[in-house]
């Protein structure tokens, strides 16, 4: 068995005219938690949607554990737990009667009801009607659901929505645990690239194109500047220049691209010399937030 | 197929759909009760007379209602948060997710059906009916009112699935529900009409029938399967394509 759990080929969706899924190619690794990235609206939860078969591909394929979500759609859902957008609950039952209500339909031993509760901490609060909880408490019983079916494959589409700090964290370690503890391999969509930068071990932005890679590669596209700033930028650029040292004016601030040590020592004596007041030296990193925005075509920064 | 009814009527089991199911037995039950019974003194005839009284108002207007509020309700906690998305991302088929709700539906209805003959065995002790029980007349009626349902909740379990709201496949029922009063008396549209079937298939053969009633029982068996047929068929395939 190849070493792909998600694989889908030039997956499209069309709403009438309008292609909410654009050719995406998705390559899931066993054992990866996979960060799948976008902007809202770009199509996160219609690709979900369509990985589970809830919604059909007007154009692609889905393979998935290797074998076609169109044939083998119930051996392959048998595998997989999934949350999709908010959190799925009956609210006139307890917590334990939600989970019963789907384990029966999985056939799944009575035992492991009980499992998944204390994995995401509701045991205490199993036998209290569900429409009382708080969304973080939904949202741990809707990963509860997930897990109920012992999946190897978890999807889980904004997991994060709406909880608060303290919510985040606790799902975010529950993730984190998944794959070492239970050998799951899972994917987290997210449209905040921090919450992703923090579990992921591989990442997807999906947009126009789709960028996929592993989250370090990303990293290093979070390329570094060295901002001076000076008494008066513009002669100090100028003198620069005329020292052979290129470098970007700004706002009165002087940028070196790529500075390395040594040229930042090189620059620094030099205006020095000149006797300009140096205010300022700082490192400005792009952040990953901006590369983001950079990858989906600046969208959310409007 | 066993657990999805199990899964469905522990969803079912804790909601206030139970209080439904007794409603029109027990009103039908009133009513039955305070029949005058003018043919009691030809006493073969209390029985069916009974039966005839108590079937009215549970036919023409409860029955066609009940199948109504049942699928809404059946379909209602899987609109209000989600379930159909988590129940359909779940390792099942969609055909054994639809026959469940419907046999489901068709179990609450058979359930009404038996409570109102429950009733009116009541009403036959508690007014001490001398002749025995006339199942032959009975069970025909019960059993006929149930299938004659049958395309009523196929055509309503439709329309829940489609429309999320829970009144709103509720206010196409009542539209379609009321003019029945008029329609069951029509000699010409009675026996095509889907929400006048519980009617003419539950009222008992008496001499003095009117209307619609004249209808040989093949053509309402062929009207009921038919449309029986159809509803199940454009529903069901409606809820294999649709998209959650």
């Amino acid at each position: 068995m190849s070493d792909l759990i998600i694989k889908t080929n030039k997956l499209t969706k069309k709403f009438g005219s309008k292609r909410v899924v654009n050719h995406v190619d998705l390559q899931v690794k066993r054992g990866e938690i996979y960060g799948f990235l976008g902007p809202n609206g770009a199509g996160k939860t219609t690709t979900i949607r369509m990985l589970l078969g809830l919604a059909r591909p007007t154009k692609g394929s889905i393979q998935i554990f290797g074998e076609d979500i169109k044939k083998d759609k119930i051996s392959i859902l048998k595998k997989v737990g999934s949350l999709v957008e908010y959190p799925s609950y009956y609210g006139h039952l307890t917590a334990y009667e939600n989970l019963e209500a789907v384990r029966i339909l999985l056939d799944a031993p009575k035992s492991r009801i009980d499992e998944v509760l204390s994995i995401v901490r509701l045991t205490k609060d199993a036998k209290r009607p569900v429409k009382g909880f708080s969304l973080g408490m939904k949202q741990r019983l809707g990963i509860a659901t997930a897990l109920l079916g012992n999946p190897e494959l978890l999807i889980l589409d904004e997991p994060t929505n709406g909880l608060d700090p303290s919510g985040i964290i606790e799902i975010r370690e529950l993730i984190k645990s998944m794959p070492k503890e239970h050998g799951i391999t899972i994917v987290v969509s997210s449209h905040l690239l921090s919450e992703i930068d923090q579990m992921a071990t591989q990442v997807g932005i999906i947009s126009k194109v789709i960028f996929q890679d592993s989250i370090s590669k990303l990293r290093e596209r979070a390329s570094s500047k060295i901002k001076i700033t000076v008494n008066e930028g513009e002669s100090a650029w100028k003198m620069l220049l005329s020292h052979g040292i290129t470098s970007d004016l700004a706002q009165q601030s002087i940028y070196l691209e790529n500075g390395s040590d040594e040229k930042v020592a090189k620059v620094v004596k030099s205006l020095v010399d000149n006797e300009y007041s140096i205010y300022r030296v700082e490192e400005e990193k792009k952040s990953l937030e901006e590369i983001f925005l950079e990858l989906t075509g600046k969208e959310g920064g409007l | 197929m066993w657990k999805y009814l199990r899964s469905e009527f522990l969803k079912l089991r804790k909601s206030t759909i139970w209080l439904l199911v007794f409603v029109s037995p027990l009103l039908s039950m009133l009513i039955g009760f305070g029949e005058a019974n003018f043919t009691s003194d030809i006493k073969e005839y209390q029985w069916v007379s009974t039966l005839g009284v108590m079937t009215i108002g549970h036919s023409i207007l409860f029955l066609p209602l009940l199948t109504g509020v049942f699928s809404s309700f059946i379909c209602r906690y899987e609109h209000s948060s989600g379930g159909w998305k988590q129940l359909l991302s779940l390792p099942v088929s969609r055909r054994n997710v639809y026959i469940g709700k419907f046999l489901m539906v068709s179990l609450l209805i058979a359930l009404t059906q038996i409570l109102f003959v429950a009733g009116l065995l009541f009403i036959g002790w508690m007014k001490g009916f001398s002749t025995g029980i006339p199942w032959e007349v009975i069970l025909p009626s019960v059993i006929g009112g149930w299938l004659a349902c049958l395309p009523l909740i196929a055509l309503q379990l439709f329309a829940s699935v489609s429309w999320s709201s829970f009144a709103a496949p509720l206010a196409i029922n009542v539209i379609f529900t009321i003019p029945n009063i008029l329609i069951v008396n029509s000699e010409r549209f009675g026996p095509y009409y889907p929400w006048a079937q519980p009617f003419l298939m539950m009222m008992p053969d008496s001499t003095d029938s009117f209307g619609a009633l004249h209808v040989s029982f093949e053509t309402l068996f062929i009207v009921v399967l038919g449309s029986l047929l159809l509803f199940f068929c454009s529903g069901f395939m409606y809820f294999m394509r649709k998209e959650i």
